[in-house]
Parts: structure tokens; C-alpha cells; sequence
């Protein structure tokens, strides 16, 4: 153990020296103080109210740059990355095949009381920051990606706290999980395939994912909704990729707590050697 | 040492030490012969690496990409928001590989799991002399 | 000067170390813990360079969920390498 502490030592000496050489012989310049024309124009045009020019064609109406792009800008991009993040949920729902249920027979052992009455008042406050995060994800930092994450640790409170049961018991089998998180998939896909009905029906020329209207297209989604600032797509894709996230990562948590033994019975694998 | 000097100092240093945590990941991923360690300094190569993405788009003095004023907007808001931002585009792609990545690594996780099942050890060399 | 560079070169060094110990480490729940601690400091580190949005993320993602999953995965299998 003494040995690899030298090691540790001597890398940091390395870095140290080679940071003081590099930064003396001047090879890498200084950091730049300017950021590259395209970071600008993302920046420029994320919220842009002004009508009166053409750059009502280029804006996001979202004062927050990273949803903007993550759902505007490159909404292409992330549609594909759902696609990723559904196929490894899918494959690892296949090594599990055959489970559908958690059955609630087993009583399953938590944790001491105290902290299961502390958890049961955290739940509620976990679910209430995880929507306000996916609501407000237009307007300040946050949107359907970090609110699903912050959902799913719920899903490890219940398993660790609660026990794997304790999910039966709510009436969560891993069949409605599922099922969530296709709707999740199935409210991006609508949004996504919105304009293009539209432009059948209407008769005019619209693009898949967009939001507001284009140079050739006059298809726009309603940038304000009560009074409220909702930036068209943006509100309605956030809270699906909610759904799709949260729950794809309960389906994944519920199958972990399961008991080795249960699940052997399921697979009919051997124990082992 | 004048402060222009330690600036980059402080920049190259940090950007030495993402680079040898990479070099140490990739070391954990390769020569380390279980699978369980094998996944945890994979978690750890992809965290280096999006905090590689991250500081490309980073520059001193700046604020993060949200406007936080949205009521009475001006021309010259969206101006001064414009040049002092830091770029958003590689936090974007950052955000979406964060999730994408807990995914495929719990899914290896899962196979990982099936290997114990099926060969009752998760260390690489046993498994190899296993053969099924 | 600006403080932040400071801070960025000293959570960059902790990520470094705790990377270290989480791959040397025989006793994989401690190996887990250190890689908690770095993904802590990786944490700071997304906030000191102007990224609120991937703080929201990485925080649950590296401090909650990967720890509990690999636990989980431990707690099933094997608890020390070698």
C-alpha cells in the first residue's frame, strides 16, 4: 500500500513539472478570453423577442441556451441519443425477461424506522424539485434530462429503504414502468411528427422538430401560454424526455433490488459454481 | 512569476490533470482484472472526458449560458449576454452523454451481474479459464 | 487574478488522487466511495466552470446513482478483487 502512495506522489510531481515546463517553454497559449462566432450566434439568438427582423426566424424563444440547443438548435441529435438510451434499457430489460411482476408475498426488510419516516417526508419534496425542474427547464437551468436523473433517485431510496418489495406495494410493477416510459417516447415522437401533419393537412411546406416559424414554412407552436413563457416545443419535449428518463431508470433500479433467488427462479440459470 | 503566468499555469495544470486521469482510467479499464473495477474506472474515463468537453468551451470571467432577465429585454442585453457567456454548445452535448452514459453502463452492469450468474466469479482471468 | 482558476486546478488535482485510489484499490466498496468523492469534486468542478445545467445532471447521475448501482451489483457478487 506504502508503495502505490509513492506512486501517487510522484505522478502528481510529474504533472507538476510538466505543467511548470509547458507553461515556461510557452507552448500552450493562454486561455482564450473570447468564445468561438458560433457559441455567439447560439447565445445571440436563444431569446430574441424583437419581431420586426428577420431573426424571429433563428430564435429559440428560450432564455436558457443549453435546452435551447439540446431541443431546438440539435433537437435531431437528441432525438437520436433517446434512441441510445431506449435501447439499453431494452437490453437490459432482455436479460431480464420473463420478470413482469414484482410479487409483494416476501416481506422484505428495511431499514430502522427513523430513517423510513425520514425518507417517506423526502419523497414528496424529491418529486416536487424533479417537476420543477422539468417545467421550468425553458426558462432556468434544468430540463427533462436533469429532472429525470433527480426522479430516479427516488427509485434508489425505495430499494435501499424500503426494500425491493416496497415497489409491488405501491402498485409500481415493472409492466406500468414500462409503460410510462413509452408514453415519455410517444409524447417526443408526437411532438416531432406534429409539423409534418400539420404541412399534409395545410397543404404547406414544414420541417420535422420545428418549432417556430421559417423563412418557407409558417408552421409555429404557441410561444406563450397564459401569459407564461413556454417556447413552444421546448415545455412539452422536456416533460416527455421527463418521463422517459425517470422511468426507464425505475425499471432498471426495480430489477436490481430484485433478490438473486427470485431472479434465478425466473431465468432458470444455475447458482453458480 | 507575473499573474499572466500563473493564469496559464492554474489552466495547464488542471488540463494535465484531466488528461492523467484519463491515463490512469484507461490503465484501471485495461490492466485491472476485475469486472466490477473495470466499470467504475470506466464511469470514471467517461467524467474526465465530459469535463474535457466542458473546459473547451470555458473562458475566465464569464457567466453561465442562462439569461436570466427575460421582461424588458434590450438589444444591448442580448449583447453583453452574447460576449460574456461561455460557449453552451459543449454542455449540451455534455448533458445528454451524462444520462446516455448511465445507461450503458448500467445495462453493463447488468451483464456484469449475468456473468456471476452463470460463472460464479467476476474476475477476468478465472473467467477465462472457465470457458463456459 | 481570478479565484476560479484556482479552484479549478485544485478540484482537478482531488479528482486526480481519488481516481488513483478508486483504481488501486482491492476493497471494491471503497474503491466506490473514493470514485463518489471524485465525482463530488468533478461536481464542483462542472459549477466553477459555468455549467449550472450539468451540475442538476451530474449530481444525482455520479453521487446517487452510480454508487447505489454498483453497490448493488457488489452486494450480489464479489466484495474484494483478487
Amino acid at each position: 500500500m506504502r508503495r502505490s502512495y509513492i506512486v501517487l506522489i510522484s505522478l502528481i510531481s510529474v504533472i507538476f513539472v510538466l505543467a511548470y515546463l509547458t507553461t515556461y517553454m510557452g507552448i500552450l497559449g493562454p486561455i482564450s478570453s473570447d468564445t468561438r462566432y458560433l457559441a455567439k450566434l447560439f447565445l445571440a439568438l436563444t431569446y430574441n423577442p424583437d419581431t420586426s427582423t428577420s431573426l424571429r426566424y433563428l430564435t429559440a424563444m428560450s432564455p436558457e441556451a443549453v435546452t435551447a440547443i439540446v431541443w431546438d438548435y440539435r433537437g435531431i441529435d437528441t432525438f437520436y441519443e433517446t434512441t441510445v438510451f431506449f435501447m439499453a434499457i431494452v437490453s437490459a430489460l432482455t436479460i431480464y425477461r420473463g420478470i413482469t411482476n414484482i410479487e409483494s408475498k416476501t416481506q422484505g426488510s428495511g431499514l430502522s424506522i427513523i430513517v423510513r419516516v425520514v425518507t417517506k417526508l423526502l419523497i414528496p419534496m424529491n418529486i416536487a424539485i424533479a417537476v420543477s425542474i422539468a417545467v421550468h427547464g425553458h426558462l432556468t437551468p434544468g430540463g427533462g434530462f436533469q429532472a429525470g436523473a433527480a426522479l430516479a433517485v427516488i427509485s434508489v431510496l425505495l430499494a435501499v429503504v424500503f426494500s425491493g418489495y416496497s415497489f409491488g406495494k405501491l402498485g409500481m410493477g415493472i409492466s406500468k414502468a414500462v409503460a410510462l416510459r413509452s408514453m415519455g417516447l410517444l409524447g417526443i415522437a408526437t411532438v416531432t411528427l406534429l409539423p409534418l401533419i400539420y404541412g399534409i393537412v395545410a397543404g404547406v411546406q414544414t420541417y420535422l422538430m420545428q418549432n417556430y416559424m421559417k423563412v418557407d414554412s409558417p408552421f409555429t407552436f404557441p410561444i406563450y401560454a397564459w401569459g407564461q413563457l413556454i417556447s413552444g416545443t421546448l415545455i412539452w419535449l422536456n416533460l416527455a424526455e421527463f418521463l422517459a428518463v425517470s422511468f426507464g431508470f425505475f425499471v432498471i433500479f426495480m430489477l436490481l433490488s430484485l433478490r438473486e433467488e427470485t431472479v434465478k427462479k425466473y431465468l432458470g440459470v444455475g447458482d453458480g459454481h | 512569476m507575473d499573474t499572466n503566468f500563473l493564469e496559464r499555469f492554474l489552466v495547464i495544470f488542471a488540463l494535465y490533470n484531466l488528461l492523467a486521469t484519463i491515463g490512469v482510467s484507461i490503465y484501471g479499464i485495461v490492466a485491472r482484472p476485475h469486472i466490477t473495477k473495470k466499470i467504475i474506472a470506466l464511469t470514471i474515463l467517461g467524467d474526465a472526458l465530459n469535463v474535457l468537453a466542458i473546459f473547451l468551451g470555458f473562458k475566465p470571467s464569464s457567466i453561465p449560458p442562462v439569461l436570466l432577465k427575460t421582461d424588458t429585454i434590450s438589444e444591448g442585453d442580448i449583447i453583453k449576454f452574447a460576449t460574456s457567456a461561455v460557449d453552451p454548445l459543449p454542455q449540451a452535448l455534455v448533458l445528454t452523454a451524462i444520462v446516455i452514459g448511465l445507461a450503458v453502463n448500467l445495462f453493463l452492469i447488468f451483464l456484469a451481474l449475468q456473468i456471476f450468474r452463470l460463472y460464479g466469479t467476476l474476475d477476468s482471468r478465472k473467467i477465462r479459464e472457465l470457458r463456459g | 487574478m481570478d479565484i476560479t482558476l484556482v479552484l479549478i486546478a485544485i478540484f482537478s488535482l482531488v479528482g486526480f488522487i481519488f481516481t488513483f485510489l478508486a483504481v488501486i484499490e482491492k476493497d471494491l466498496p471503497k474503491a466506490v466511495v473514493f470514485s463518489a468523492i471524485q465525482s463530488a469534486a468533478y461536481a464542483a468542478l462542472f459549477y466553477l466552470l459555468r455549467a449550472p445545467d450539468i451540475v442538476l445532471v451530474y449530481l444525482p447521475v455520479s453521487v446517487g446513482l452510480y454508487p447505489a448501482a454498483l453497490f448493488f451489483l457488489i452486494g450480489k457478487s464479489e466484495r474484494v478483487e483478487e
